[in-house]
């Protein structure tokens, strides 16, 4: 379904991405893990489209069709999907307009009838007990004073509500309680399907005994230096990074982290 | 050519006189005080941003015909008072005829309120700040003034269409005059519309004073075309414990200019100035905008919103006055301003005076863009770029534009904004 071969990506003209190669079926699950800065972000947002990065060599295709050639809202409504590791306040934009707005957009390019405001507010209110957010959010500002956790579920909620080909998750566990973490994963499992991909940014292997990956990659510096299955999350939780070579000031960073946050 | 540097002779001159003598007597006074009136220029501080669009010939001096004019034929959802080209129309205007509430043109005042509403033109306004608001008392042709007695309420809002048309060259100079008795409500819409092509100009005043507890609504849309050079002045004053709330919207056009001059002279006096901009093409708009606190305890909240398109230019100038006795005085003025185009220019300055030292007074102005990430989270969502301009834009001004008390004024707004839209974000 996804296919990423040598891809190079800067920003401001400094290389982050150095030639990123994958492969992704349908039906898939695959998580990316890495240090911090490594580029998994950007590598996110490259894929849906953000233009703040630069594309400099390499090819993406979805469905066989050239994805890079397309702008953001076309590769959206052709079915990719970014939950933001940081989703953005909009204030002065209802939730629910916005959420409306964006499922008529896919449902006009289906060419499929536009729902009405009363059809839309049903449909909502389903999937927002799904994630376990109260149907007040609705009514509020795009992510406005959301909690960390509450804005994750509710790009979530989007990911639900849009039906996504390709659902890209970046960091979507980060910053959840116990009981928000099963929230999501249930979310998310509820979109495993034969049709569609996931490709899930996290930084703890916790989340993967929730939605159980088919492959784990990780990205170093711009680029994947191991590939494995699901107990590849699991080594490198018992043993970091530092093992598989990766000596630079990012995972310095990184370890100093996770033990301050530990 | 090198512009006139004061008011041409030819504005000098009424035409009707179809109005009370002490009426007449006063607009000759007023006339007399313009001659040798110098004209804005850049170096006029309260023009320095706006001179150079305003552009008057001695074609545009002449006041515009109204015979024949049946007037608007807006439907509104409240009383109508529709004037055109300064004049009332009274086959297209209908409202009450109540014992407590006087609504009349001033054509129609006897000698002895014409000579009451004499004293009192002029009153509310700062006229050395306001240039222009004399221009207005040396040229009416009528006006319509509004009385409330103590304890009236007007059941429903007041609709005053001033219709200026422009198939000549010419000015009009509509007036109102609002005397709100104690505790009486009134919620005043006024539009102005314009048909024709021609260069016109249209130079209005609207006053109004408020009685201890009065509540007034001022809602002022200035929709004119293209062709209109609008100089309007608002002023108010206030006794104590009334509410003055004002709700401007304003489009630009190739002139336009608005004044707006609170003076809280009595305790617990209280004022909402909402105000919302949109310009395009090479279009203009100006707010300046006084508020006296005069007494102390009094409350003042100003929020302007400026959206600017294409090439276009805005300016706010909010000037906030805390005399030395207004202790206890609680202002508040915020003004933020959107840039849709690095070619649109928006010139803010807040202006703070304070003489009290009991006070609590905030001021904030930022100028800003559509925000990147906020454009690419909703494009990300498959929704069209447009749209999502759309939406941001429309997020900027959402607030101000649902405090508006009217629905049927809301509405208008929308559709306005919505051809805004349709221009603004054309190819994007
Ligand atoms: N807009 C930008 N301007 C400059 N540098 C940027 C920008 N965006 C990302 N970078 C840099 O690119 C590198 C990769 O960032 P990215 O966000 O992709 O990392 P990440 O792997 O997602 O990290 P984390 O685990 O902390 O989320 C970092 O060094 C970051 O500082
Ligand atoms: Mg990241």
């Amino acid at each position: 379904m996804l296919s990423i071969k040598n891809l190079h990506a800067s920003v401001e003209g400094k290389e982050i991405l150095k030639g990123i190669n994958l492969e992704i079926k349908a039906g898939e699950v695959h998580a990316i893990m890495g240090p911090n800065g490594s580029g998994k972000s950007t590598l996110s947002q490259v894929l849906a489209g953000n233009d703040a990065f630069e594309v400099t060599s390499g090819d993406v295709t979805l469905n066989g069709e050239n994805l890079l050639a397309k702008v953001t809202e076309e590769r959206a409504r052709e079915g990719v999907f970014l939950a933001f590791q940081y989703p953005v306040e909009i204030p002065g934009v209802s939730n629910l307009q916005f959420m409306r707005t964006a499922v008529n957009a896919m449902r006009h390019h289906k060419g499929e009838p536009e729902m009405n405001a009363a059809e839309f507010m049903k449909l909502a209110r389903e999937v927002s007990k799904q994630v376990d957010l109260d149907p007040a959010f609705l009514k509020r500002g795009v992510n406005e004073g959301f909690s960390g956790g509450e804005k994750k579920r509710n790009e979530i909620m989007q990911a639900l509500l849009l039906q996504p080909k390709l659902a890209i998750l970046d960091e979507t566990d980060s910053g959840l309680d116990i009981d928000a973490l099963k929230v999501v994963s249930d979310g998310v499992n509820a979109l495993r399907a034969e049709d569609r991909a996931i490709l899930m940014v996290t930084h703890y292997q916790r989340l993967l005994d929730y939605i159980v990956p088919d492959y784990v990659h990780v990205l170093a510096d711009g680029k994947i230096v191991k590939s494995g299955g699901r107990e590849l999350a699991l080594e490198l939780e018992e043993r970091g990074y530092g093992w598989l070579g990766i000596k630079d000031e990012a995972t310095a960073d990184s370890s100093a982290l996770s033990n301050s946050a530990n | 050519m090198k512009p006139a540097s004061t008011l041409s002779t030819a504005f000098l001159h009424p035409a009707g006189q179809a109005l009370p003598e002490p009426l007449l007597a006063l607009r000759k006074q007023r006339g007399a005080a313009l001659v040798d009136m110098p004209l804005p220029t850049r170096k006029t501080e309260n023009w320095k941003y706006s001179s150079k669009y305003l552009k008057l010939t001695d074609e545009m001096a002449v006041s515009l015909p109204t015979a024949g004019k049946t007037g608007s034929a807006l439907a509104v959802p409240g009383y109508k008072v529709v004037f055109i080209n300064g004049v009332m129309i009274p086959e297209a205007s209908e409202y009450p005829d109540l014992n407590n509430i006087l609504i009349q043109r001033f054509g129609d005042l006897s000698d002895a309120e014409a000579s009451e509403l004499a004293e009192r033109l002029d009153t509310t306004l700062n006229t050395k700040e306001v240039q222009f608001a004399g221009l207005n008392s040396a040229r009416f042709e009528d006006g319509l003034m509004i009385r409330l007695n103590p304890d009236a309420v007007l059941d429903q809002p007041l609709f005053i269409i001033h219709e200026v048309t422009a198939d000549a060259s010419g000015s009009a100079f509509p007036r109102i005059f609002v005397d709100a008795g104690r505790n009486s409500q009134i919620t005043l819409v006024e539009e102005y519309i314009s048909s024709g092509q021609e260069a016109v100009l249209v130079n209005s005043v609207t006053e109004f004073t408020l009685a201890e507890g009065a509540n007034v609504t001022n809602i002022r849309l200035s929709m004119g075309g293209e062709n209109v050079q609008h100089i309007g002045a608002t002023g108010v004053t206030q006794q104590r414990s009334s509410r003055f709330e004002s709700h401007c919207v304003g489009f630009g056009g190739p002139l336009r200019r608005h004044d707006l001059q609170v003076r809280m002279e009595g305790e617990g006096a209280e004022c909402k100035l909402n105000g919302v901009v949109v310009t395009q093409g090479t279009q203009h708009y100006d707010n300046h905008t006084t508020i006296e606190h005069v007494a102390a305890h009094c409350d003042s909240e100003e929020t302007y919103r400026n959206i600017a398109a294409d090439k276009s230019h805005a300016v706010f100038n909010g000037r906030i006055h805390i005399h030395q006795d207004a202790q206890k005085s609680n202002a508040n003025m915020n003004n933020k301003n959107l840039l849709l185009s690095t070619g649109a220019e928006i010139d803010t300055k807040p202006e703070l005076e304070i003489y009290a030292d009991d006070v609590k007074c905030a001021h904030g102005a930022t100028i800003g863009q559509l925000d990147e990430e906020s454009l690419f989270y909703l494009v990300s969502r498959g929704i069209d770029r447009r749209e999502a301009n759309v939406l941001l834009t429309m997020a900027f001004i959402n607030e101000l534009v649902a405090q508006i008390p009217v629905e049927a004024v809301r509405d208008t707004v929308q559709i306005r904004l919505n051809q805004f839209f349709d221009q603004a974000f054309q190819e994007a």
